[in-house]
């Protein structure tokens, strides 16, 4: 009683003492008494008096903006980076001359499955409940699966790393493997939901990720110390994960074009700044790279470009998530589209 | 499974906007209170379902006369009692990974409160944007199709104060025999507009049904619903397809670039 006393009465104006906190909701925890709409109701002063059209509900959104703050995108960022590393450095594997590059994708695969978890986490309502992620396996849920291959991931990564090349089979093909479920996994998790914006373009996000993920891999890498050798060997899988970026972006504005709401959310705002952005910084990160002189500082420069343009990206699209579902004729239009069929 | 599904139906032609509902479902979940907020939007001061709001009352001011209205002025009300749809395919228990929102044994969409860590997932795979996740409180919460009251065999407290019995509660398929019901009788008095919505399957293939559907007298978006809502996982199949592929051509570049002729191997 003491302890439902000193909590549950503040934004309820009901006493304790009066009834029991025992219903579905009493255990709802409340810091501030008289929480605002949210900020996304305008105040009654600026709304016409008069319903303005039939289409919609006062223009009020349909659906909830995802709940997500900065570090998810960064995760999906690091996530990436994990991947394309474990992929890399399984490949390198018992390459001798190049021992030096797979110890440092070993090193960044253990550093993204390490960061990464701890970044999820910070965007939990309840962080001291992480583990229950792991409570069941849903196989319809890409976030469960996503939880699984990270956690796998993490562990595989870490035995390779604490291995180098004395490592066996299982761990070399486990981090391989894990790696690109890590990497590619959020895109399905994006594209499989109610967001008009996710939800359309759900063909072309997983391959955006997934060679997003090569991209900012080779990225991390050629800001390294790196020799002739493995700079081919880098520049080589960045170049191809950059030409699928560019690929996927091109073909989702495309895909945009056929709803004029959706291209609207994903080119306003926030979002459409961090698009922009990240369109720029990729393509002066390839145009860097082509350039006919060897220099580190060349390989440098592309690669914090690359590096700037993959954040950017993840950024972008989780803002421009959030702008599609404040707009509720988004959501209305693509689904009267395709009942047209 | 021994017990029947029980769901709403919930017949807007007879709701009157008094709100008792909301309030009854805030009474009896002990929900916190949302605050005073004067929207400008017609009566409707609590303008969505929340982690807080499990019943919401649109009122509509609608420029058009109902068929069979004679009324000096093109005008007529639109109200409706909106919750959660406890959709047969759920979106959010489909994408909860936690496991805590479960299928209880009458049928309904149940989020445990224990259970949820407030990863959010829930909250952008539901296509009638109904949970929330509540900030200060970090878990997801909805409505519980009154889960306790069920338990004990009482009519969820919506329906209980409902005086119109706008809201009605039962077994489904009584429901769905009383929707008909009611639909061929107002269609017989020339309300040719009364339609239901998400009734069955065959209403509404992306979620398979609700088990709380409605009558309305215009379009779904004049109300804040979803014209054609699809549960995220149907399409899903085609995303990891694309995924695997990509995963191909990842591989695919990462020993292609890896590779040299010859001498490098141990």
């Amino acid at each position: 009683m003491s302890l439902a006393q000193s909590r549950l009465h503040v934004g309820r104006e009901m006493s304790p003492g009066l009834a029991l906190q025992i219903g579905e909701g009493a255990a709802q925890q409340v810091k501030h008494a008289e929480p605002d709409a949210g900020g996304i109701v305008p105040l009654w002063r600026q709304v016409p008096s008069q319903h303005r059209t039939d289409h919609n509900y006062y223009d009020l959104a349909l659906l909830k903006e995802p709940v997500w703050i900065w570090s998810v995108p960064a995760y999906f960022y690091m996530g990436g980076v994990a991947g394309g590393s474990a992929m890399l450095a399984a490949a390198l594997h018992g390459k001798k001359r190049l021992r030096r590059l797979a110890n440092w994708c070993r090193f960044l695969a253990f550093l993204g499955t390490t960061i990464g978890p701890v970044l999820l986490t910070y965007d939990l309502g309840k962080m001291s409940r992480f583990l229950n992620m792991l409570r069941v396996l849903r196989p319809s849920s890409p976030m469960s699966i996503g939880s699984w291959s990270l956690a796998g991931t993490g562990m595989m990564a870490a035995l390779s790393l604490l291995q180098g090349d004395r490592s066996g089979a299982v761990t070399r093909y486990g981090t391989a493997v894990g790696g690109l479920l890590v990497a590619g996994y959020t895109g399905v998790l994006l594209g499989n939901t109610a967001n008009p914006l996710w939800r359309e373009r759900r063909l072309l996000l997983p391959a955006l990720f997934m060679s997003s993920a090569a991209a900012s891999t080779a990225g991390v890498l050629q800001m390294m110390p790196l020799d002739e050798r493995e700079e081919k060997v880098v520049q080589r899988f960045g170049m191809v994960g950059k030409a699928g970026e560019a690929a996927c972006m091109v073909a989702m504005q495309r895909n945009d074009a056929t709803v004029p709401e959706v291209a609207a959310a994903a080119r306003e705002g926030k979002g459409g700044v961090l698009w922009t952005a990240a369109k720029a910084a990729l393509v002066s990160g390839i145009l860097v790279e082509l350039l006919p002189v060897r220099s580190p500082l060349k390989r440098k420069v592309s690669g914090a470009l690359t590096t700037i343009g993959a954040i950017c990206l993840r950024f972008a699209l989780l803002e421009s998530g959030k702008a599609a579902a404040r707009e509720p004729q988004t959501t209305i239009n693509v689904q009267r589209r395709r009942m047209k069929g | 499974m021994t017990t029947p599904a029980t769901g709403f139906f919930t017949d807007t032609s007879v709701c009157i906007g008094c709100k008792a509902c909301e309030v009854a479902c805030k009474q009896w979940n002990q929900l916190p209170a949302d605050g005073d907020f004067f929207s400008g939007r017609s009566y409707d001061n609590t303008i969505h379902l929340e982690a807080t709001t499990w019943r919401h009352v649109a009122f509509v001011e609608r420029q058009a006369r109902l068929s069979g209205q004679t009324t000096s002025r093109p005008f007529s009300w639109l109200l409706m009692s909106d919750v959660c749809k406890h959709c047969q395919r759920a979106g959010c228990l489909e994408a909860c990974p936690t496991g805590a929102i479960v299928r209880t044994e009458f049928d309904t969409v149940y989020v445990q409160p224990d259970v949820c860590n407030g990863c959010g997932y829930c909250v952008v795979c539901c296509p009638f944007g109904v949970i929330n996740r509540r900030e200060d409180d970090g878990r997801a919460w909805k409505c519980t199709l009154c889960y306790d009251r069920q338990k004990d065999g009482v009519e969820p407290a919506c329906a209980k104060a409902c005086p119109t019995d706008s809201i009605a509660f039962g077994k489904l398929d009584d429901l769905r025999e009383m929707a008909q019901a009611r639909l061929q009788e107002l269609h017989r008095r020339g309300v040719t507009e009364a339609w239901l919505y998400g009734m069955s399957e065959r209403d509404q293939p992306g979620t398979e049904g609700l088990h709380a559907f409605f009558l309305l007298l215009d379009r779904p978006e004049a109300y804040n619903l979803p014209p054609d809502p699809i549960v995220p996982t149907k399409g899903v199949a085609g995303s990891w397809g694309v995924m695997a592929l990509a995963a191909a051509g990842m591989a695919a570049a990462a020993l292609a670039a890896t590779h040299s002729r010859g001498g490098d191997r141990k």
